[in-house]
């Protein structure tokens, strides 16, 4: 069987990025089950949680990145979420009792960044909305929560993140007014 | 301290020294030279056709940049071709625009019932993409293909998207952007990038005379793929000055889109009658290691149709059985195993039981099974394979099939698509295309206006790369040709050595085209 050749020779380099990823794996994995191990092993405090979250982290942002809308509101939100879940963790299983008020620290420097994102660029922006809106819900509510749970202690870090997210929210909803409906109809669509 | 100033100073000019010398020593774009050179009138007549392009085109500054770049070299390819400047003018007409570049986005669609599976299986590397070529007599001349693309795109509005996620469905949201024609450099079938703000979900790309067009299955299945390229290829024949008359053939890319062409056809088939046909039994694999770049190989087998038709009129069948039982018996060829059934894939089209326009996915499929011991040879198995498919592809078994899918998303609507998405990938990375051994895809008989044929060559269509099958193949026939293509993801040559014997015994003539071997 002769065959005539149709189709351009591919970049060797393509190929071998493909390879190099799926190789990647290997050790990521390796390390995902010795941790948990060694950590066993050895006893002590649950640092191999960290690590595994760590790694999820870094193989979520980096190795695998998202497939459907990898932009720069979406992936600023996945990392705001995964550095307070990360917080929280080494908190609540290295060294407890400053997560309370890192956390929605970290949160509101989260939301303003966001914001300056998705104002300066909001033409484009605006079909990206539902990440933000996430963060948003979640940091009134996170807000609410820490205001009722922990009222007898420093609370401004709560109040901050919550007056910022509601903020945001009303600053969305007058600038996008009808579009602002709309994109929540596409965005909860069940047809 | 000054000395300090002073060197500081000294690289701050050396950084910007360089960037001057190189805007002064820029040439004038080849465009700009032709526009200086132009007798006052014709410069005229150039100037009020870029204002009424600017008139026409209301879409992002970058977007409109590369429009106006792609105007101006297919005036520069015109020129080049000894084509007036008033010819020139007169076949790119901003006209031909609409108004698609001049309003802001606001249609979005949500995925059809077949389509909210491709999203959430899909992976790095993994995603349901299928190719549609057209080989034309002469080489593509890429300019015009651009603008090909620029002017055939608002017809086609469920394309012009972009896709996004929703709490619990993915959909598809309208995009304004000037959508790219590349030259062919990668891998048939190669995984869309459609994370962005903006992607495109499908691929225009050519070489040398081959223009070929890779669609995600979100937006589309074969018959809406076809009638996209078809399209596509009207309209760059037409740039090229070719005069087609659509003849009800070919979709008129000026006329206004009707809400049917972008209909979810699923929604509108009678709900009723029993719900069955997903699950079946794991088929035998051919055998052969897994190549790690998906395809390993494309290979065409270009026959002639009319042989083709008689060998299978001999055996007292159609063109698709005749293929189907060939692919049993090469997927024998290619396997160990002594044991089990093997099972090949069969797209149907559910237009043919109701009638639609959509360009959307409206195609179910059935699975031919046959036991590994009785495939011996052509006539034991041809009329079971002929029986099979006959009851299989009915429309009472469509119908059931429809049903499952309709429930399925029904069922499935309010759990939020995190979840969704999860479930999925284990179902889908557990079964994936276990129950299946090979696919065969026929789109039939394409037929265009006769002056658009007498420019074409042939057709072929690639099925994007199974998982686990080591082939999936698929027929399309042409001005006479009938191109079978197979997407190999082994290197095992057995399947297409054994297709090919097994035609060449029957008599039929083959011209073998193809990929090489893609290997890291």
């Amino acid at each position: 069987m002769k065959l005539k050749i149709t189709y351009p020779p591919v970049e060797k380099r393509k190929l071998q990025r493909r390879h190099l990823l799926r190789i990647i794996r290997w050790p990521v994995l390796f390390a995902v089950v010795m941790s948990p191990v060694v950590n066993y092993i050895l006893g002590g405090k649950a640092w191999s949680l960290i690590v595994l979250m760590s790694i999820y982290m870094a193989w979520s942002l980096v190795l695998s990145p998202d497939l459907v809308e990898y932009n720069r509101i979406s992936q600023s939100i996945k990392l705001i979420s995964f550095s307070c879940s990360l917080l929280a963790m080494i908190d609540f299983f290295l060294s407890p009792g400053w997560a309370i008020d890192v956390v929605p620290i970290v949160c509101f420097g989260g939301l303003v960044i966001t914001g300056v994102m998705f104002f300066t660029d909001i033409d484009r922006q605006k079909q990206n909305m539902l990440p933000m809106l996430f963060l948003i819900v979640v940091a009134i509510i996170g807000s609410i929560v820490g205001l009722s749970i922990w009222h007898e202690k420093v609370r401004w870090p709560f109040a901050v993140m919550g007056a910022t997210a509601v903020l945001l929210l009303v600053a969305c909803i007058i600038t996008l007014r009808g579009e602002f409906l709309r994109e929540l109809k596409r965005r909860f669509h069940v047809k | 301290m000054d000395y300090a100033l002073d060197s500081k100073l000294a690289r701050f000019a050396r950084r910007i020294k360089p960037a001057k010398k190189k805007k002064r020593l820029a040439p004038p774009s080849p465009f700009k030279q032709y526009k200086e050179g132009l007798p006052d009138d014709k410069a005229e007549q150039l100037r009020e056709f870029f204002e009424d392009f600017s008139a026409h085109c209301l879409i992002a500054k970058k977007e409109k940049k590369r429009l106006q770049t792609d105007f101006e070299r297919a005036i520069l390819h015109y020129e080049n071709a000894g084509v007036s400047l008033e010819k020139a003018l007169d076949l790119l007409a901003v006209k031909n625009l609409g108004s698609f570049y001049a309003r802001p986005p606001v249609l979005w669609f949500p995925l059809d019932d077949a389509a909210k599976i491709y999203p959430l299986s899909m992976e790095h590397g993994i995603m349901s993409i299928f190719r549609l070529s057209v080989y034309l007599k002469q080489s593509v001349v890429p300019e015009l293909l651009q603008m090909a693309l620029n002017f055939t795109i608002k017809r086609f509005p469920s394309f012009a998207t972009t896709l996004k996620k929703g709490f619990f469905w993915h959909y598809l949201d309208t995009t304004k952007r000037r959508f790219t024609v590349e030259q062919e450099k990668g891998v048939p079938c190669e995984s869309l990038k459609v994370a962005l703000s903006g992607s495109q979900s499908f691929r225009v790309i050519y070489y040398e005379n081959r223009i070929s067009v890779e669609f995600f299955h979100v937006l589309t299945d074969g018959y809406g793929g076809m009638a996209f390229l078809m399209a596509l290829t009207s309209e760059y024949l037409r740039l090229m000055g070719v005069e087609i008359e659509p003849e009800g053939m070919l979709w008129d890319v000026n006329a206004i889109p009707v809400a049917e062409e972008v209909e979810n056809a699923f929604a509108k088939v009678p709900r009723s009658g029993s719900a069955s046909g997903f699950m079946d039994k794991l088929a035998v694999q051919m055998n052969g290691k897994l190549s790690e770049n998906k395809p390993s190989r494309v290979i065409h087998f270009k026959m002639n149709a009319s042989e083709l038709k008689a060998v299978a009129k001999k055996h007292h069948t159609t063109i698709t059985v005749y293929l189907l039982t060939l692919m049993f018996l090469a997927g024998r060829a290619a396997t160990d195993e002594l044991q089990g059934e093997a099972s090949i894939q069969v797209p149907v089209n559910m237009r043919k039981f109701y009638p639609s326009k959509t360009v959307r996915n409206f195609s179910m499929y059935c699975g031919i099974r046959m036991p590994i011991e009785e495939t011996t040879d052509v006539q034991s198995i041809i009329v079971k394979v002929d029986e099979q498919l006959q009851k299989k592809a009915s429309k009472e078994s469509m119908d059931a099939m429809l049903m499952a899918t309709v429930r399925l998303v029904k069922f499935l609507k309010y759990i939020p698509l995190i979840l969704k998405q999860r479930v999925a990938k284990v179902v889908y990375g557990f079964l994936g295309d276990k129950i299946f051994t090979n696919t065969l895809s026929n789109l039939g008989v394409i037929n265009v206006p006769p002056a658009m044929a007498e420019h074409i060559e042939s057709m072929d269509t690639v099925m994007g790369p199974p998982i686990t099958n080591r082939a999936s193949c698929s027929v399309i026939t042409m001005n006479d040709i009938a191109t079978f293509s197979i997407t190999k993801t082994t290197f095992d040559p057995t399947f297409e050595e054994a297709m090919y014997d097994l035609l060449l015994a029957d008599g039929i003539s083959i011209t073998v085209e193809g990929s090489d071997f893609y290997e890291a």
